[in-house]
């Protein structure tokens, strides 16, 4: 079957140019700049498209109250801060992609989006700590680097490793209340718990000026290629780009107006009301009661067993 | 005679304290009335909506809807800025910026939901809309994916759905297809059957008989240089030609050279 999101972005979205045959490689140095800038904007586009397509599908979490989604996953937030047991944090990771599956979010996509980046760049961020350097303990590994001896910890090991999968489990949550939620409704979610209305206000305006912004640059950056051509050097995309980013700031801060206005005028004073048609289900309850299990559960094993 | 709903006297307006917008400006607006606003390209007419929708605020002179002054005071009144944002609607020029929501059913509902309406009203009054402007295959696409007539309907729609006693329109015909421009124009005739007043900025003169029942033409200066009905101003050519409304077109008929205004 058709994808409907590829379709969509092939059709609206991206331009012709990406996706027939006469696709400029990304080469090099030449013109890498703007290809580049066009390219990110697309997948910026085409990444939000995708999300908001999720956050409609019919899964096990979009289908769940969001109030009790949230709360949900702030009491699971807080058993991945406070336990001490890689196992309770492997388990809570595996109990998110169970929930991603039965939301029916794919499997390859949300380990790339969970594994990927932050919890990766946090693993490289943690490896000075199993050197006996900053941890010392037990020995389980030394060798010689640059002229130095450097023991490798067990218990270095183990405070990397629970950081580490801390940060892939909390990473993981965020994401599953990310992807099954609608904007829009997250935000009015926000509010329902109290969030500075400034925080949720800025947070909704970006959302809807975002697109406007993405669309002027993705225009400019192919009016530029259509007078320069595809062949330019580095420096010079470098030097296009960096003499539009300040009409571009004016431009988007005369966008920001323009869209704070259009929701001025119908009404908008800051706080966002949408047609929420919240009714808890039995199942919602269940979600919540298994996440303050949790919580009590991780509270009650740190005491007695840590 | 009646209050004016809308009045201006003596109004200025200027971007960033130096760019002029409006200057001097004398208007009057009667209940009910269809007034088309015409005028070249940066002579005040999307000024002049943007302040009658109070989003801008004169910087000298006197405006006041339905007798009571605007003022950025007045306007900071949460429960005043409520019944004036439920009687007047501003559909922008730019539709795009119009439609911020991530569908078109979304965008439709934002105004009622922010203006408290109670929800089976809102769903009647969007049923309505759809119905009367053909949105039902757009409802649960992005705006995104719309086409320019298409965003220019669903814009309409967002403001129709607050059924307000004033509709203001920059530029709604725009680049428009003819079956799109008839779509919009009976939409305002059936405002006008409804008894709403219209403030329209336009530059298509050939449907603004067919909708307005007084022409303001804007001139160079920013302000009103002629009022008068539609007949009236649309018959002197001379006065459109010289402030940029018309122009005369010629081109050959077989081997004959023809030339009429356009």
């Amino acid at each position: 079957m058709k994808d409907p999101i590829r379709s969509f972005i092939q059709q609206a979205i991206v331009p012709e140019i990406f996706h027939s045959g006469h696709t400029p490689k990304l080469s090099g140095r030449t013109g890498g700049v703007l290809e580049k800038t066009v390219l990110r904007v697309v997948d910026f586009l085409k990444a939000t498209v995708e999300n908001d397509a999720l956050a409609s599908r019919t899964g096990f979490l979009q289908g769940t109250d969001p109030r009790i989604k949230c709360l949900s996953v702030v009491l699971l937030l807080g058993c991945a801060l406070l336990t001490k047991s890689i196992v309770e944090l492997a388990l809570l990771y595996a109990a998110c992609v169970t929930l991603a599956v039965f939301s029916s979010i794919s499997l390859l996509f949300f380990l790339e989006r969970t594994l990927l980046f932050i919890p990766l760049f946090s693993f490289f961020i943690v490896i000075p700590a199993i050197f006996n350097v900053i941890t010392p303990g037990e020995s389980v590994l030394s060798f010689k680097a640059f002229g130095a001896g450097l023991t490798i910890t067990r218990q270095g090991i183990d405070s990397a490793l629970i950081f580490f999968m801390r940060v892939l489990a909390s990473v993981s949550l965020t994401i599953l209340v990310m992807l099954t939620t609608r904007h829009h409704v997250l935000l009015r979610t926000l509010r329902i718990f109290k969030v500075p209305r400034l925080f949720v206000m800025t947070m909704s305006m970006c959302y809807r000026y975002i697109f406007l912004l993405l669309d002027v640059l993705h225009n400019t950056f192919i009016a530029i290629k259509s007078r320069v051509g595809y062949v330019t050097s580095a420096k010079t995309g470098r030097m296009l780009v960096a003499a539009n980013m300040a009409g571009m700031w004016l431009r988007s801060y005369r966008l920001y107006g323009q869209v704070y206005d259009a929701m001025v005028s119908r009404g908008y004073t800051g706080e966002p009301i949408v047609l929420d048609n919240f009714k808890p289900h039995a199942g919602d309850y269940l979600l919540l009661a298994a996440s303050l299990f949790t919580l009590i559960g991780t509270l009650w094993l740190n005491r007695f067993f840590r | 005679m009646a209050e004016p709903l809308f009045s201006l006297n003596d109004v200025s307006f200027s971007y960033q304290g130096s760019i002029a917008g409006l200057n001097g400006l004398d208007l009057a607006v009667a209940r009910g009335e269809r007034t088309a606003i015409i005028g070249a390209n940066g002579t005040g007419k999307s000024t002049l909506l943007t302040l009658l929708d109070a989003l801008i605020f004169p910087q000298k002179g006197r405006f006041t809807f339905a007798g009571k002054e605007i003022t950025p005071r007045v306007m900071n009144d949460a429960a005043f800025q409520r019944e004036f944002r439920k009687k007047v609607g501003f559909v922008f020029q730019n539709p795009d910026i119009q439609l911020f929501c991530p569908t078109v059913k979304e965008d439709i509902l934002f105004g009622p939901l922010q203006l408290g309406v109670p929800v089976p009203e809102i769903n009647r009054r969007l049923k309505s809309a759809v119905e009367r402007l053909r949105l039902a295959p757009l409802l649960e696409r992005s705006p995104h994916q719309l086409s320019i007539g298409e965003k220019k309907k669903a814009a309409i729609a967002s403001v129709l759905v607050i059924e307000p006693e004033v509709l203001l329109l920059d530029e709604p015909t725009a680049g428009l297809d003819p079956q799109t421009v008839r779509d919009i124009i009976a939409v305002l005739q059936e405002a006008h059957e409804a008894g709403r007043t219209v403030v329209m900025a336009t530059h298509d003169l050939h449907i603004v008989e067919e909708i307005a029942d007084v022409i303001h033409v804007f001139g160079n200066n920013r302000t009103i240089i002629r009022s008068g009905a539609p007949e009236e101003i649309l018959a002197d050519t001379e006065f459109l030609q010289k402030h940029n409304l018309v122009h005369t077109h010629v081109h050959r008929h077989l081997h004959a050279h023809h030339a009429h205004v356009h």
